[in-house]
């Protein structure tokens, strides 16, 4: 009886806290609606997502995005979950919308599993920004993209080509990425064949293979492609987990750069033991430090109430002018005034001089 | 010792509600009331099936396929609608029967076949999971970027709210508590389970069919995992395979916490619904209180490790305060 008693108090005394919440939750909801431009740098609080943490090519895009934050005065929430799931992204999302972010700059690992999350932070006034992998164009403002496939997919082929002597003469070429179904590697070696169809119509591809990101599985594809076409000239590997396991399979074959040319885009902490020892010549990526700085800065301009046009231009502290192009140039069909891509300004070709010059 | 059960849930509740006041006092916007019940939607997966492992930890058995059975109804659902373009409520019910299929190759096994119930749900746990990989294979959707494009009804499933205020997977929370706890602490089928888990050969002798109850526990705990995948779907706009691949740890975590003894015969869902909003709270709050994600798990392993020490360890209580007490007279003896 006597616990009986002590329950409906307790169950009372949840209701009464849950109702005074209820009265408070005005008062909380009104810091939603941000007026326009008159915010402080120090008020605008941006939470930075990446797909997953402890992983290195993120943590890099964090140490960007907070040192950006420090210089201009904005605060920087770095939020991820060891797990790069959507409900883990979700969930991340919707507490960013709880505790009353202002603007969020994430790395999406879904195109569209995030649609309805991102949907409600709109709803809420925050301001949506993608970088690295971008959701439906709809859900953001902007996306900072690493480069559009027709620069990506021009950078790789002209990195091998670089190489060669005779670059017009005829050779043996190889893909050898992530998977069939990932959209932007698709999209680079999609345009990198035109490019080459193009420009050294000579050259002929004959193989494509792919590593499902999975750095065992990548290695073992790396030895069959030497084992199957021993007369390759070229592999090109636009993948982090492809190019590191393509450079050890030359590398366990006693082959180096001479041999067989072997090029691509990955981190240079992941490459540089290859580039040493003379496995490969160069490879390329963008400056993930950069992007992140880029995303939480853009981001923090739109949270102080500042609209993005297409063809609009930003000056971003020490990076320079960007300028927002169409989503067409990704190949999206939607358009709006509001939704565009900012290419980062430039990306590196990673050689034995200016590899110890990135740690990333 | 059965009163220690009841104890037990005031002590979740008295936490419960001191997370509610604390996260409070962080950050006022936790006593928004929106933010609370939206929160709902994060853990709603997890409640729905750890209320019926909940049965199966009872029954002196574990259940943790069903995390995968989320992956492969979302599959199912996503695959019937979109692809072969059955109506998507039929669909919804497909998938549910689908996870209930799952639940029985499960209890069949371990109840008749007296396999042990880790071995199997384990084989399962893979077999699920590599199921809903290869359906989506055949189907010819992309495996990273899952099968979307549902109705705005279906959607509406997880996202929409009752009469404006009350989101839906609140009471979706709410239906399914109470009918696992009617099931489990009033009705006689409820008896038999406890009756199972505390003595398997004596409920045996006294004429309960020991096989058909294990069984049961495991097609309600499939079922449940199936309506779990079909409002995760539905909450998140989209099918993959590779929903509720993480929530193993947090279904065993909300049972634990809950009371819920993990070698059978005692618990009850009550602790077990306490347990999934305290957890579910605890990250909110944490979130709130600028803790980034990344570090949340180690909040809730504390929270876990201390409260099973209380609740686990026979004694406990009684245990420390000897060795304080042990401490004072020694400190005594030392000043005498």
């Amino acid at each position: 009886m006597r616990k009986s008693k002590l329950y409906k108090l307790l169950t009372g005394t949840i209701l009464a806290t849950m109702l005074l919440a209820a009265c408070n939750s005005e008062d909380a909801g009104s810091k939603t609606d941000k007026g326009s431009g008159e915010k402080e740098a120090s008020d605008i609080e941006v939470v930075f997502i990446p797909k997953m943490t402890g992983n290195a090519f993120f943590e890099s895009g964090n140490n960007g995005a907070q040192a950006m934050a420090e210089k201009v005065g904005f605060k920087v929430k770095y939020d991820g979950a060891p797990e790069g799931t959507v409900a883990n992204q979700v969930q991340i999302i919707n507490s960013a919308v709880n505790s009353g972010a202002d603007a969020i700059a994430i790395s999406s690992v879904s195109f569209d599993g995030l649609n309805q999350a991102l949907q409600k932070a709109l709803d809420a006034g925050i301001k949506v920004v993608t970088w690295d992998s971008d959701v439906d164009p709809k859900y953001r403002s902007a996306y900072i993209n690493q480069g559009t496939p027709e620069i990506l997919g021009k950078m790789l082929v002209d990195m091998a080509a670089g190489q060669l002597e005779n670059p017009d003469d005829a050779q043996q070429v190889a893909w050898f990425y992530s998977s069939p179904t990932v959209p932007d590697q698709n999209s680079w070696v999609e345009y990198a064949e035109k490019y080459i169809a193009e420009k050294y119509p000579k050259w002929e591809l004959v193989t494509k293979q792919y590593g499902e990101g999975n750095e065992q599985v990548s290695l073992q594809v790396g030895e069959s492609i030497l084992d199957t076409y021993p007369d390759i000239d070229v592999i090109i590997c636009p993948d982090s987990t492809a190019l590191p396991a393509m450079a050890q399979a030359a590398q366990n074959k006693g082959l180096d750069k001479d041999d067989v040319i072997i090029t691509g885009f990955a981190s240079p902490n992941s490459m540089r033991q290859y580039i040493e020892k003379g496995t490969i010549e160069n490879h390329g990526l963008w400056d993930v430090t950069d992007q992140g700085a880029l995303a939480v800065y853009i981001a923090y301009h739109l949270a102080q109430g500042n609209d993005l046009k297409v063809g609009d231009s930003v000056d971003v502290p020490e990076l320079g002018k960007v300028t927002v192009e169409p989503n067409t140039i990704q190949g999206y069909d939607y358009e709006a005034e509001d939704s565009g891509i900012i290419v980062l300004p430039e990306r590196i070709v990673f050689t034995k001089e200016n590899t110890s010059d990135y740690d990333f | 010792m059965l009163k220690k059960i009841p104890k037990w849930n005031l002590v979740l509740l008295v936490t419960l509600i001191s997370e509610i006041v604390i996260f409070g006092l962080i950050n006022p916007r936790f006593w928004n009331m929106n933010v609370l019940l939206n929160s709902f939607n994060d853990f709603i997966g997890i409640a729905i099936i750890a209320f019926f492992v909940t049965f199966v930890i009872i029954t002196g058995g574990i259940d943790i396929s069903g995390g995968s059975i989320i992956g492969l109804t979302s599959v199912v659902a996503g695959i019937s609608s979109q692809v072969m373009g059955l109506n998507i409520w039929l669909a919804v019910v497909l998938a549910i029967v689908v996870g209930g299929l799952c639940g029985l190759l499960n209890g069949l096994f371990i109840a008749y076949a007296k396999v042990q119930a880790m071995v199997i749900t384990l084989g399962g746990m893979l077999l699920y999971s590599g199921i809903a990989l290869v359906l989506v294979g055949i189907s010819g959707a992309s495996t990273y970027e899952g099968i979307s494009g549902f109705s705005q009804g279906f959607i509406n499933l997880a996202n929409g709210k009752l009469f404006g205020i009350l989101p839906h997977s609140v009471v979706l929370f709410i239906v399914v508590f109470i009918i696992a706890y009617i099931l489990l602490h009033r009705t006689r089928y409820g008896r038999y389970i406890y009756l199972t888990g505390i003595n398997q050969n004596a409920a045996e002798y006294s004429g309960i069919d020991t096989r058909k109850i294990i069984t049961s526990t495991y097609v309600l705990s499939g079922l449940s995992a199936g309506l779990a995948g079909v409002i995760l779907t539905s909450y998140l706009g989209s099918a993959r395979a590779d929903f509720g691949g993480e929530y193993l740890m947090p279904i065993l975590t909300a049972i634990v916490l809950g009371g819920t003894l993990i070698t059978g015969g005692k618990g009850g869902v009550v602790g077990t619904a306490l347990a999934c909003i305290i957890v579910g709270f605890l990250k909110l709050g944490l979130q709130m209180g600028g803790v980034q994600t990344q570090y949340i798990g180690l909040a809730i392993g504390l929270l876990l490790i201390i409260s099973v020490a209380f609740l686990g360890i026979p004694n406990f209580k009684s245990n420390v305060s000897r060795l304080l007490g042990m401490k004072k007279s020694r400190g005594g003896n030392l000043n005498a």
